[in-house]
Order: C-alpha cells, then structure tokens, then sequence
C-alpha cells in the first residue's frame, strides 16, 4: 500500500525533526482557513483519518444535527513551519468526509477536486499561477489594525529601508522554506502595497499554495509588529489588491494546448474558446472570484481594476489579458479576481466557465486593442461591452441565472455561499457610513 | 562607537521618560515604545544591543514579543515585572539572559542589570560566533578529506597530489575549495 508507506514515512520525519505540534488545517465556504491543532502523540490517529470535530461550530458547514466530520489529511502537504523553533510546528491539508466515509459536499477543497476530474476526463489539466497583493499596515497600541503604513514607495521602487520591505524579503525566506518557487516580489502601487507571485502549478496545489500564502503573509507581518490584509480596497483614493489568475490548460502529457503555430496570436481554438466562456460566464462567477461588498469599491474605474467585460493581448485594462509569452507559458490572466475569494471556489467557478466554452464553442467578442478605461459611454455600447457586476447583490443575482456555474458548485456550497453572501449584504444595507453622513447631513 | 542602543518598551509614558531619560544620561542611545507592535517595528529598525520590557506591555503579549525579538536574533530581552511568580520564572529560564528588574525598579540596580547583560551578551554572541566557526571548518575538514579519497581512489595518486588537484580546480573555477570537494562527493561519493 503507498498510503502505508507514505505514512510511515511521514511519521518517521516527524520523529526525526522534533515537531511538537501539527495544525490539521482545512477551509471554510467563505474561504477563512481552520485549523485542529494535535500534538505530535496524536498524529498516527490523525493519518489513520480518526480525528474528527463538530462541523456546526463551522460557517457554511452542517445542522447542528449532523455535526459529526472526519478531517482525511493529505500527506503530501505536510510542510514545517519555518518561523517556529522554540516548539516546532507543521501543517496538513485536510479533507472534510462524513461519517459515513463519503467526501463531505460543503467542503471547498472537495468541490474543486470533483470540478478537476471533470476536466480530467476531457482530457485536460488546469493549471494556475496567482498574482497576490496585499496591504501592511502597522497595527496601534492596542495592537490592533490601523490605516497607517510605514512607506511611501510607489510601484517598483527601490523603497527606502522600510519595514514592509523587510518583512516581504522574511515572507519570502520563509515560503522558499516550505517549498514555494517565488517568480517575483514587489511594492505595488500604493503605499504600504504589495506583491509575491509564486510560481504556476495544478488547480489544487495553487488553491492549497493560496491558503498558505496568506497564512504566512499574516504570521511573519505579526512578527514585525505589522498587520497583513487581502482585503480588496482598504484605502478610498489608492489601488486595491488583486489576485489575478494565470490560467492555462495543458493536456494529460503536460502539454500547453492553449498554443497553436497556426494562428494570429499563436492561440489555439480550445483558449478562444476557454476565453469565450469566461466571457459569458463573467457576470456570474464574479460572486466567487469577488465575494464580499468590499470587492466591488476596487471594481471601479480608475485604479487598474477591470469593470468591462472585454479581452487584450496587449492592454491591461480590460478582464481578460493575454501576456505576451508563448509556448508552454501561454496563458489567460483574468484580472478581475481579488484575495479575499476563496481560490477553491473561485477557480472551480472559472473552470466550469472555460470548459463550458470548449464543450459548446464559444467564439469570444473581439478583442479590444485600445485604452478601455478612455472609451465614452457611446463607444461602450456601440460594441456592445457588458460590464461587470456594480455590486454583491448583483452578482448574486448573476449567479442565481448561471445554471452551469451553480451546478459546479453543487446545491450545498451553492446555497450556503449565497444565505452566506445575502446576510453580508443586508447588513451592509441596514449600516448608515459616514460618506452619507457627510453628503446628507447638511443638505436636506 | 560604543554606545549601545537600548529599546524602552514599556505602555506608561512616564516610566518610559524615568528609565529612558536615566539610561540617556548613563551615555545610551534609547529608543522607545509603547506597544507590542511598535517594540518590534523599532527593535527590527535600529537592531538594538538590549530590549528592556515591561511584561505588561498593551496591545499583544509581551513574552510572544521577546521570543520573536530573541528568536529572529534581533536582540536580547530584559524584563520589567510587577508580578514575581512561577510563571515568570518558568518564562525567564527560556530567555538568552536570566536577568529582570523588579517593580518598584531601582535605577541604580537596573543600571548594574543592563550593564551585566549588555557585557554577557556580547560574551555568548562572541563565544557563539567562534563556535559557528570552528564547526564549519571541521565541517569542510571533513568533506575535504573525503573528497580526496575518491581522488585518490579514482587516479591512483598520492594524498597531496589530490589536495593539488582541489586547489587547481578551486582556482580555475573560482569557487572555495569546499564547494568544489561537496561536488566532487556529490557527483563521485
């Protein structure tokens, strides 16, 4: 048996390292990660899948009457945590399953590897590389978040001595540690912004590299008396953070087929028709790749995030880029996506999108080769450019009309991300904020 | 330049103005914080020679601080308490320098405190660095004398034809003669 053998292994590592502590980690619907901390005497019942939790307790999870749930940890995820030596620590990846022995339907993790066998089963593999930005903002003397950052660098600066950049070049020791290939690492451009993009690699091992991502970006801020956040548009007047998508598909052998020699671009059809999916299907998936009511202050125009539903292969306005790089890095980067979506929904919704268009053929619109952010409101309609949803009330109601998205969620995810999503936006309805305070006060 | 950088964290800004504006006087560069997070942000600005920090620092938990500061080898911790208990203790035996200054703090007394551990620390860091030393040499001694047994092994030469060889090879290619032995076993060993 490998299970066996990589057990025994694992165990024997683990003996060998000193670990005192392993953190079971899975994640919830609205994509916030949790974590079952064992010591390492426990480990043994934990790989033999023996652990279980009340998954009530759990946002989007199950009835009180069903609460009962197994964590199936994946061993190869198992990864030290780099910053702990005093007490070693280590992680697993978990899969939710009922008590039963089945995959439990509301766990993301689950959705997106039903949605990957789909795709397997045409033929293809999807393959992801992530674009992530965040703020740091130093925290008060009460230790908690405030709005103030410690530079003023703007995009690609070579800031000066800054506290934010020393802590990214921690963040960065401390992912090529747990085995994360860095491409790049950057100030974006607002202050107290930025950026590391590791490398591309299959759905769910970028899904699973997105969580942890974040996980470490927190952990080493806190380190340095900083606050970390992936929360879309923290700041009125300057860029919010995105998470762009690189999305690719390759063939079973590992091949790009999204190039082809033959065409003007060096596009095959299976990427026009990738392409033509995420079009029609963009209105709809942005409740998942854009999910909170914060998402949509950094979906307006002016601050490099996409608004229109349009592609380039060459400006960086619209939704949808091509970069320029062919081969087998040829790729789809939407734009649109932010940090604070959950990547294994969020990609299992732009999944079903694409290969909703490869199945049915979609042509994608022409492509845009000007400004798309100089284009009036005539010109705008004339070519007939939808746009985004404004806000998360929108998108829901997108989504509720996406029958090939819905179904990739599968009707448990589906109704708790929207209760999920719906409460958010009735209480954001009820909040009276300043900005109206401000505007009404006086007037009337 | 020996004046050494202290770092006064401590939430009440008058006990910061008493023990800073005391250890200033005592020829000290001090900087100050009132919070955890500020503590680290300063610590990790100026790399200080000591952290002198009340245990009941607001906004976090001081003793996670000092680990952070003692672990990430920004500095070393001294602490201020009001509270002289187990728990205490138990945290003090972890820290670099078993050493604290007790409330009501005697300034003098808190003096001869910084003094000891600033001295101690510099002591240990010394001690700690010849250490690191030596182990490395002994470390590249070893794959030295490794690699020239598979030299002398493969080509049949003497043992100081086969250290030649290293050194030749570390010249032409530019890179110490351990890196080239390390290849030498990756590849052959």
């Amino acid at each position: 048996m490998n299970y066996q053998r990589d057990k025994e292994e694992l165990l024997r590592k683990v003996e060998e390292l000193d670990m005192e502590f392993i953190h079971l980690q899975f994640t919830d619907i609205v994509g916030i990660m949790k974590d079952v901390t064992i010591t390492v005497e426990q480990l043994e019942k934990a790989l033999d899948n023996k652990i279980m939790f009340d998954g009530s307790s759990i946002d989007g999870f199950v009835r009180i009457e069903e609460s009962d749930m197994y964590l199936i940890p994946d061993i190869s995820t198992f990864t030290v945590f780099p910053w702990t030596n005093f007490h070693k620590e280590a992680r697993l990846i978990c899969d939710v399953y009922n008590v039963d022995g089945t995959p439990f339907e509301g766990c993301p993790r689950n959705t997106l590897k039903k949605m990957l066998k789909e795709v397997e089963y045409m033929g293809y593999k999807l393959m992801v590389g992530p674009e992530c930005e965040f703020f740091l903002f130093n925290t008060d003397e009460k230790g908690n978040p405030s709005l103030e950052t410690h530079d003023d660098a703007g995009y690609f600066d070579l800031a000066p001595i800054d506290l934010g950049g020393d802590a990214r070049n921690q963040m960065i020791v401390a992912l090529k540690e747990m085995g994360f290939k860095i491409e790049a690492s950057h100030h974006e451009g607002a202050p107290g912004q930025h950026e590391i993009d590791f490398e591309y690699d299959d759905a769910l091992k970028t899904a699973d590299n997105i969580m942890t991502f974040k996980m470490v970006v927190r952990i080493i801020a806190q380190r340095n008396g900083l606050h970390a956040t992936f929360m879309p548009k923290p700041k009125i007047g300057v860029n919010g953070s995105g998470m762009h998508l690189n999305l690719s598909l390759s063939d079973l052998q590992d091949n790009n087929v999204f190039n082809s020699e033959v065409d003007e671009l060096k596009l095959s059809d299976t990427a026009y028709y990738f392409l033509g999916g995420l079009m029609k299907h963009a209105r709809a998936f942005t409740a998942l790749t854009n999910p909170t009511v914060n998402s949509y202050k950094r979906l307006v125009p002016g601050y490099e995030a996409p608004v229109l539903i349009a592609w380039s292969a060459s400006n960086r306005s619209p939704l949808v880029r091509i970069p320029a790089e062919r081969g087998a890095a040829t790729r789809i980067e939407l734009r649109s996506p932010d940090p604070s979506a959950n990547p294994y929904l969020a990609l299992t919704a732009t999944l079903k999108a694409g290969l909703d268009g490869i199945e049915n053929k979609l042509q994608p619109p022409e492509q845009v080769t000007s400004n798309i952010y100089e284009m009036g409101a005539d010109e705008i309609e004339e070519r007939g450019i939808d746009r985004l949803p404004i806000n998360l009330y929108q998108a829901l109601q997108e989504l509720s009309k996406d029958e090939a998205i819905k179904s990739s969620l599968g009707e448990h995810v589906y109704s708790r991300v929207v209760t999920a999503a719906q409460y958010e936006w009735k209480e954001y309805s009820k909040y009276v904020s300043q900005w109206e305070l401000d505007r009404y006060l006086r007037k009337y | 330049m020996n004046t050494c950088k202290i770092v006064v964290a401590d939430s009440d800004s008058k006990n910061r103005e008493i023990i800073g504006g005391f250890l200033k006087k005592k020829g000290y560069l001090v900087h100050t914080a009132a919070d955890n997070g500020s503590a680290l942000r300063v610590s990790r600005s100026i790399m200080p020679h000591l952290v002198i920090m009340d245990v009941n620092l607001a906004g976090g938990n001081a003793f996670k601080t000092a680990r952070i500061i003692e672990d990430d080898k920004i500095s070393s911790v001294i602490f201020i308490t009001n509270k002289l208990d187990n728990f205490f203790y138990d945290r003090l035996k972890s820290m670099n320098i078993y050493a604290y200054a007790a409330k009501p703090i005697n300034l003098e007394q808190l003096f001869q405190t910084v003094e000891f551990s600033i001295n101690n620390v510099n002591k240990m860091n010394e001690l700690k660095n010849k250490i690191e030393q030596l182990e490395t040499s002994l470390k590249n001694r070893k794959k030295l004398d490794r690699a020239k047994g598979i030299i002398i092994n493969m080509l049949n030469v003497s043992e100081d034809e086969a250290y030649g060889y290293l050194r030749k090879k570390s010249m032409d290619m530019c890179i110490p003669i351990d890196v080239v032995a390390e290849k030498i076993i990756k590849k052959y060993g």
